[in-house]
């Protein structure tokens, strides 16, 4: 009896027995990793992915480029937002431990990452040569782009006309899915990473499609390269990499006046590449700083200072008038950012003249077009007066201020130009960006740059 | 023949009963104690039945039974006495002292214990101790009553994250909360962790529970007792036992309060003319200006901060801490009617909150109900229910991260009127101005809890039981946040938000009990069962845009939708576990217990893990050489050894290596969201216990010390990866921490008399821990402004080390703390912040923590108070770089920042203010504060009507009170409050503050009805 009372017990308390198989439990929400590398699908999506990952805020949703043109200009803006960290960028004292200094970079390696990822695993995809080649040569112009603005931004200048084995950034070309392995990594040369962008930008180049719909086609590539040649002072490459994507690309300038090459849902023919942003996917981090509330900012953190107006010689210029005032604050601010949701123009075709010009001055040819045409063709989309010339280095800098301000060129201009911002050398160390306190605290092979503590 | 005399007898006996005892009649006499003073408030009962009286305030009490009805007299703290009703009409009774609170009954898991026989550490507060703090958040009511117990509420917020830790921490990235059972359902906090919901701050897991319906919480501290809830055991082991019947006619209490709240501190920031006179300073100071167009700058933002006001005038001087804040009020009711007779046992109880927190529109109102019901359907089978719900509204405020929300406010210039003429507020402030939102925004969370079990427990022989629970807790939550088209930075005419959480948890348990008494010398006691419990969550929610009208506020009436979420999570438990407590002659104690645990959250070769305790105990006093010792009236020795676990190690899929679904352009993308880590498993602390319990001059004094070593090996952390490696962090278990700690309560009774006794509870506790080994040949982990160093406290502080003020030209400076080739620290200073080497800095967990608490009780008057302590933690000002920073950009600055250097030769801490040059902004220990302090934590007066008086209305009790919380706080801490902690990040980064919010200062009237 007492037996049987006891087993009984006993079985009910060992009923759950049954559901140890109730332990293995997967996730419906995220897939698991070791199956994200068994579909052509997944690859293209991978690739999808690393879009996104650089179009988010902290680089090329416009963090990057904000970051950027406060160090690179001194009067012709005034950063007024509350981000301590922005302002040390506008005032020349960027400290180690930047928070935005950390998100771009950091932001940088996990496209980078994610991009060799695809590299990696090309020979999943076998539908056609063409899918291959095209995912290819997107996920290799994905990480060009990164590691130009990563180099230009973190490393010394690259001086043209000599060997540049100043310190560079770490060159990372394999992904990485095995985190418990050590990933310490020294930083490359400055050399070898420019030699690694004009690869990856040649590759894709000739990877990749004519057109190919909002993803980087050929011409976006050639643009990298035009843009990559032109930091070197690489006139001759720059120029005729500028004239192929201005000849052949199929995009030129908004006729309808600058104002149609801005605030666009989708890229307008004026678009070589653009980071995409709808009301529900991308980030457009431009807005938010450069425009008023009722545009979706914070009410103009960066308002535009006469100095920025005075560079303008023709006061019908439209470019001179493309600010408008905040009526909550009176802040005078920028009319490219006000739709947050609008494309983030990463190359325009307006970039692209101003190379052709710059480098056919420079190497005194005119291929395409003569210079001056050239500019006063640009002029000429915003109503400006045509210059009369003769046309200098110094009006070229200025004409570039004029119809790229804002979006990210100033600093690597005023490098490549020699110019100081300011009262600051254009070489000076407060210019280069410090590499990331978080960086330098796990990757014992890392360097800091000069000026930053080390 | 045999059985006929049996049955004759028998009926014989009855009839003589008849006649003898059947005469119902008045029995009256006094119940005294021990020294024959009178005692009131004896429970006197007739047994077996409902009826039953309790004495009066002279201890006289009178009751109708028959001849042959037996008279409980029972009362709390006293020894139960029985008596027969015979022929006599009187019955004086007098009680014997129990062996005081150390016959205490100890929740212990899956059982309960009494406290003498204890071999473990558990503190117990009672519900007499949690209604005497009346607070929306439970918690509250364990600050400063358990040794080794820190309860910290996050911040003034009135649904915030509450964050307990028992003896220190013992991990590092994991969680640090501990477990929360519920009447044996272990809980969890279904938002936790979660982005795609809330606003980015933690709400506390248990807002859904009403003080009200608990009886007691019991909380598990050392290894020996938390090693029965084996995995989730290592950051101790909190017990809520909710309310039961108790034997005896039944009992209806009522109670109903009113408090008043205000901050318990705000800072003082600078007024209009302090504003102007620094800020010009400022401006004729700053670098990159002449003094004129410094001074230019300056005045030219003071005239966008004044708008059309004239701030030469003095016409405006807000001040915006004053309009963050406001007056708080709490209204309590609750009532609970209860009572059991031999067979079944009833407790309903209802309660009602509403808390207007002292924010600005942080607002909570909560309703519950309860019924635990029991009956004794045969003398084997046992079956009840307790069953409860709640709904839970909140009005909720942006985290401290958000410039909506109310105390960024103080940022703003006191030259910006907060409104306009036509009383809209004022857009054109320095900031988003949070008026903006709180007038045109709303988010508002409703939880709806039910939390239910069922058990049985069947007899099986009069030794052995067989219990069997199944638990079932459901938390639904759904939130609604509107953005109205004049909101903050509200620039897609109106958005909506609506989401919806469900959460369900079920645990099935099965234990069997064994439990004898061998020759009266040896009592066993076994326990042996298994556990099953599943978390399923689901989680949506949708935004919308592009409203047509600010009179729609849903989902629906926005034209687009612009986000979605759809989520399901699932995790399980599944357990084996036992336990045995042996003592012998009631004087030699053993323990030993087993847990075995599984979960799906850890990957398939380390899916369980086994903990195992073991403890012992000598009761010394009952040994002869000590029973007959008139001083020592009590003496107890133990040791405890047990390991534990803790798996809550960030989300449900830690170990996984995991790609999500990304969204780009519309177009389906996938990104890496997780390293993996397939040998993840649960963080293992192993800790030993060394305790003397003691009481003297019959336990008049008594207490506890105890000495412990809490080692954690397999330490859980979130450790960063090389940035540019393109991942954050990954979860591994590596590395050990040695945490150890003594605790010292000490209860008294310092005055016992006829009509006044003075008791004091006091206790004190010391924490430390040091990392013992860390990955990468013990490389330091640094993670934001905190430091994991071999050698140093777990989340030190590593900091720039702020040197003060260069008195011949106003530089802030730096400590350089480089090594010299020598191998010593380079104590010269730099103005560069960037040349300056960070170091240890602080810790942001207290070492030393007190409470003591004393309780008068006077005639009629209840008199009790409570002073908390916390020595040894630092916490850091994360907007220190924006408010106390010489005036370099136009947030207002806090007032201590006027002692800036003027002038070659001013020795100050403030450095010369320079309007955007940086002079003392960079992170460093200049904004790190000592928290230590003291504080009145509450204090309590009653005063309860004489019997006399009450009697005549019906009621057994009629108590009004008077109860203030947070009163009186010493200290020097140089923010807001210790308690003012931001909510955003909190595990990452503790003990940080960022505009967050003081606590409440609350003083609360009430009244206790009782019939």
């Amino acid at each position: 009896m007492k037996i049987h009372k006891i087993i009984s017990v006993f079985s009910i308390l060992f009923m759950v027995i049954g559901c140890e198989n109730e332990l293995e439990i997967n996730p419906t929400d995220n897939l698991p990793g070791e199956l994200a590398f068994t579909s052509e699908a997944n690859i293209a999506a991978i690739l999808v992915g690393t879009y996104d990952e650089a179009g988010q805020a902290a680089t090329y949703g416009g963090d990057l480029q904000i970051f950027t043109d406060l160090l690179g200009t001194s009067d012709q803006v005034f950063w007024t937002g509350s981000f301590a960290t922005f302002r040390q960028a506008f005032v020349k004292n960027v400290l180690i431990d930047n928070g935005f200094v950390d998100d771009i970079w950091t932001n940088s390696y996990e496209t980078i990452n994610q991009a060799n990822l695809v590299i990696d695993n090309l020979e999943i995809v076998t539908s056609s040569q063409e899918e291959r080649d095209r995912i290819e040569g997107e996920a290799k112009f994905l990480r060009a782009l990164n590691y130009l603005d990563l180099v230009r931004n973190f490393s010394a200048p690259y001086i043209a006309g000599q060997v540049n084995d100043q310190l560079g950034v770490p060159l990372r070309l394999v992904g990485i899915v095995d985190y418990s392995l050590n990933q310490d990594i020294p930083r490359s040369s400055v050399e070898a990473v420019y030699d690694q962008i004009i690869s990856d930008a040649t590759d894709a180049y000739n990877l990749l499609p004519d057109t190919n719909s909002f993803y980087a086609d050929k011409y976006a590539a050639q643009a990298l390269l035009a843009r990559t040649y032109f930091q070197q002072g690489n006139y001759v490459a720059a120029r005729d990499a500028a004239n192929d994507v201005l000849v052949n690309s199929g995009h030129s300038l908004v006729t309808s006046g600058f104002a149609g090459a801005f605030n666009n849902d989708t890229d307008s023919s004026e678009d070589i590449f653009a980071f995409q942003v709808t009301s529900q996917t991308g980030s457009h981090d431009l807005t938010n700083h450069y425009a008023s509330e009722l545009d979706g900012g914070r009410g103009g953190d960066i308002i535009i200072e006469d100095a920025y107006l005075d560079l303008f010689d023709d006061p019908n210029d439209e470019r001179a008038n493309f600010t408008y005032i905040n009526p909550v604050n009176d802040r005078r601010l920028t009319l490219k950012y006000t739709n947050q949701f609008a494309n983030i123009s990463i190359f325009r075709i307006a970039e692209m003249h101003l190379i052709r010009l710059e480098s056919n001055f420079r190497e005194n040819t005119s291929v395409g077009l003569a210079p001056l045409i050239e500019i006063n063709a640009l002029r000429g989309r915003s109503g400006a007066l045509p210059l009369v010339g003769p046309l200098t280095l110094d009006l070229i800098f200025n004409e570039r201020q004029l119809e790229l301000a804002f979006e990210g060129f100033i600093l690597n201009d005023s490098k490549r130009m020699q110019k100081n911002v300011g009262s600051i050398p254009w070489n000076d160390n407060s210019l280069v960006l410090p590499i990331p306190q978080s960086e330098m605290d796990t990757n014992k092979l890392m360097v800091q740059n000069p000026g930053y503590g080390n | 023949m045999k059985t006929k005399l049996h049955v004759f007898l028998k009926v014989l006996i009855l009839l003589l009963l008849q006649v003898t005892f059947g005469q119902e009649k008045t029995i009256s006499g006094s119940v005294n104690d021990q020294q024959g003073l009178p005692l009131p408030g004896v429970n006197v009962l007739i047994k077996g039945s409902t009826s039953g009286t309790q004495t009066d305030f002279d201890g006289n009490y009178s009751i109708r039974a028959k001849s042959g009805d037996i008279l409980v007299f029972s009362y709390l703290g006293q020894k139960t006495v029985e008596q027969v009703v015979g022929s006599q009409n009187t019955i004086n009774v007098q009680l014997e002292e129990d062996a005081s609170q150390l016959e205490e009954v100890i929740v212990v898991g899956y059982g309960t214990q009494s406290k003498r026989t204890l071999t473990d550490n558990i503190s117990k507060l009672t519900s007499d101790d949690i209604s005497e703090v009346p607070n929306p958040n439970l918690q509250n009511a364990l600050v400063a009553k358990a040794a080794g117990v820190q309860v910290t509420q996050t911040n003034g917020k009135v649904e915030g994250g509450i964050n307990i830790r028992v003896r220190g921490a013992a991990s590092v990235s994991g969680g640090t909360q501990p477990l929360y059972v519920l009447d044996g359902i272990p809980l969890i906090d279904p938002t936790g962790g979660r982005t795609d919901i809330g606003n980015g701050a933690p709400t506390n897991p248990l807002l859904t529970l009403s003080a009200n319906e608990i009886e007691s919480i019991d909380i598990l501290k050392d290894a020996s007792s938390a090693a029965i809830y084996g995995a989730r055991g290592a950051n101790g082991v909190v017990l809520i036992t909710t309310k039961r019947g108790k034997q005896g006619k039944a009992k209806f209490s009522l109670n109903v309060s009113q408090g008043f709240s205000e901050p318990t501190n705000t800072r003082k920031w600078l007024n209009s003319a302090q504003y102007i006179e620094l800020f010009t300073e400022a401006g004729r100071n700053s670098p990159f200006f002449t003094p004129e167009e410094g001074q230019a700058e300056a005045e030219a933002t003071f005239d966008f901060l004044a708008g059309d006001t004239d701030w030469r005038s003095g016409e405006v001087d807000t001040n915006w801490s004053d309009i963050a804040f406001q007056n708080g009020y709490q209204s309590d009711a609750d009532f609970s009617m209860s009572g059991a007779d031999a067979k079944t046992a009833y407790f309903f109880s209802g309660a009602y909150n509403n808390t207007t927190g002292i924010i600005r529109g942080n607002e909570l109102e909560r309703a519950n109900a309860r019924v635990n019901l029991s009956h004794q359907l045969t003398t084997k089978f046992k079956a009840g229910m307790n069953m409860s719900f709640s709904r839970t509204e909140i009005d909720r405020i942006a985290n401290d991260n958000a410039f909506s929300t109310p105390l960024q406010a103080i940022a703003q210039s006191p030259l910006s009127p907060a409104r306009l003429d036509d009383g809209t507020p004022n857009p054109g402030t320095l900031y988003g101005n949070f008026l903006l939102d709180a007038e045109n925004a709303f988010f508002k969370t409703i939880i709806r809890r039910t939390v239910g079990k069922a058990y049985g427990e069947y007899k099986f022989l009069p030794s052995l039981s067989l219990n069997s629970d199944f638990s079932y807790d459901l938390f639904s939550q759904t939130e609604d946040n509107f953005r109205g088209q004049n909101a903050l930075f509200q620039s897609t005419n109106g958005e909506a938000f609506a989401s919806d959480l469900g959460s369900e948890s079920y645990t099935f348990s099965n234990y069997a009990t064994f439990d004898k008494l061998f020759n009266d010398r040896h009592n066993i006691n076994v326990v042996a069962g298994t556990e099953f419990i599943k978390y399923n969550r689901r989680i949506t929610s949708v935004t919308s845009q592009q409203f047509p009208s600010d009179d729609l506020s849903t989902v629906s009436g926005g034209a687009e939708v612009t986000a979605g979420t759809g989520v399901n999570l699932k995790s399980s438990f599944l357990s084996y576990f036992a336990r045995a407590t042996y003592d012998l002659d009631g004087k030699y104690l053993l323990k030993a217990s087993i847990r075995r645990d599984g979960s799906s959250r850890f990957g398939s070769n380390v899916r369980f893990g086994t903990f195992p305790a073991f403890s012992g105990g000598w009761i010394i006093s009952e040994e002869d050489f000590l029973k007959s010792s008139e001083t020592l009236s009590f003496l107890k020795l133990r040791a405890s050894w047990g390991k534990l676990g803790n798996a809550d190690i960030g989300g449900d899929y830690p170990s996984l290596f995991l790609f999500s679904g990304v969204s780009y352009n519309q177009r389906p993308g996938l990104a890496p969201a997780q390293p993996g880590n397939s040998n993840l498993t649960w963080e293992q602390s192993e800790q030993s216990d060394f305790g003397v319990e003691f009481g003297f001059l019959d336990n008049r004094i008594s207490g506890e010390l105890d000495y412990y070593k809490k080692d954690t090996k397999d330490l859980l952390f979130s450790v960063p990866l090389v940035p540019s490696s393109g991942a954050s962090s990954i979860n591994q278990n590596i590395g050990t921490l040695a945490g150890q700690g003594i605790e010292f309560v000490l209860n008294t009774k310092n005055i016992q008399t006829d009509n006044f006794s003075w008791s004091t509870n006091f206790n004190i506790s010391k924490n430390t821990n040091e990392l013992k080994s860390l990955p990468n040949e013990n490389a330091d982990i640094v993670t934001g402004r905190h430091i994991n160093r071999v050698g140093e406290s777990v989340a030190a502080f590593y900091l720039r080390e702020y040197a003060g003020v260069d008195p011949a030209n106003g530089d802030a400076l730096y400590y350089l703390n480089t090594e010299n080739p020598d191998g010593s620290i380079n104590r010269d200073t730099t103005n560069d912040p960037d040349e300056a080497q960070r170091v240890v800095a602080g810790n942001p967990f207290p070492e030393l923590t007190a409470g003591l608490t004393n309780t008068l009780l006077f005639d009629n008057f209840d008199f009790t108070f409570t002073f908390q302590g916390e020595w040894g933690a630092s916490i850091y000002n994360g907007g220190g770089i924006y408010q106390s920073v010489n005036a370099d950009y136009f947030d207002n600055q806090s007032i201590d920042q006027l002692n800036r250097w003027q002038q070659p030769g001013d020795i100050t801490n403030i450095p010369q203010a320079r309007l955007y040059a940086g002079n003392g902004t960079a992170h460093s220990t200049r904004f790190l504060g000592d928290a230590d302090f003291i504080r009145l934590r509450n204090i309590s007066l009653g005063y309860s009507l004489p019997n006399t008086v009450i009697d005549k209305m019906g009621l057994s009790k009629l108590r009004v009170y008077l109860t203030a919380i947070n009163l009186l706080t010493i200290t020097n801490y140089p923010f807001e409050d210790p308690e003012a902690r931001s909510d955003v990040d909190g595990q990452n980064t503790p003990g940080e503050t960022f505009y967050s919010s003081p606590p409440a200062k609350t003083v609360t009237v009430g009244v206790n009805i009782n019939f």
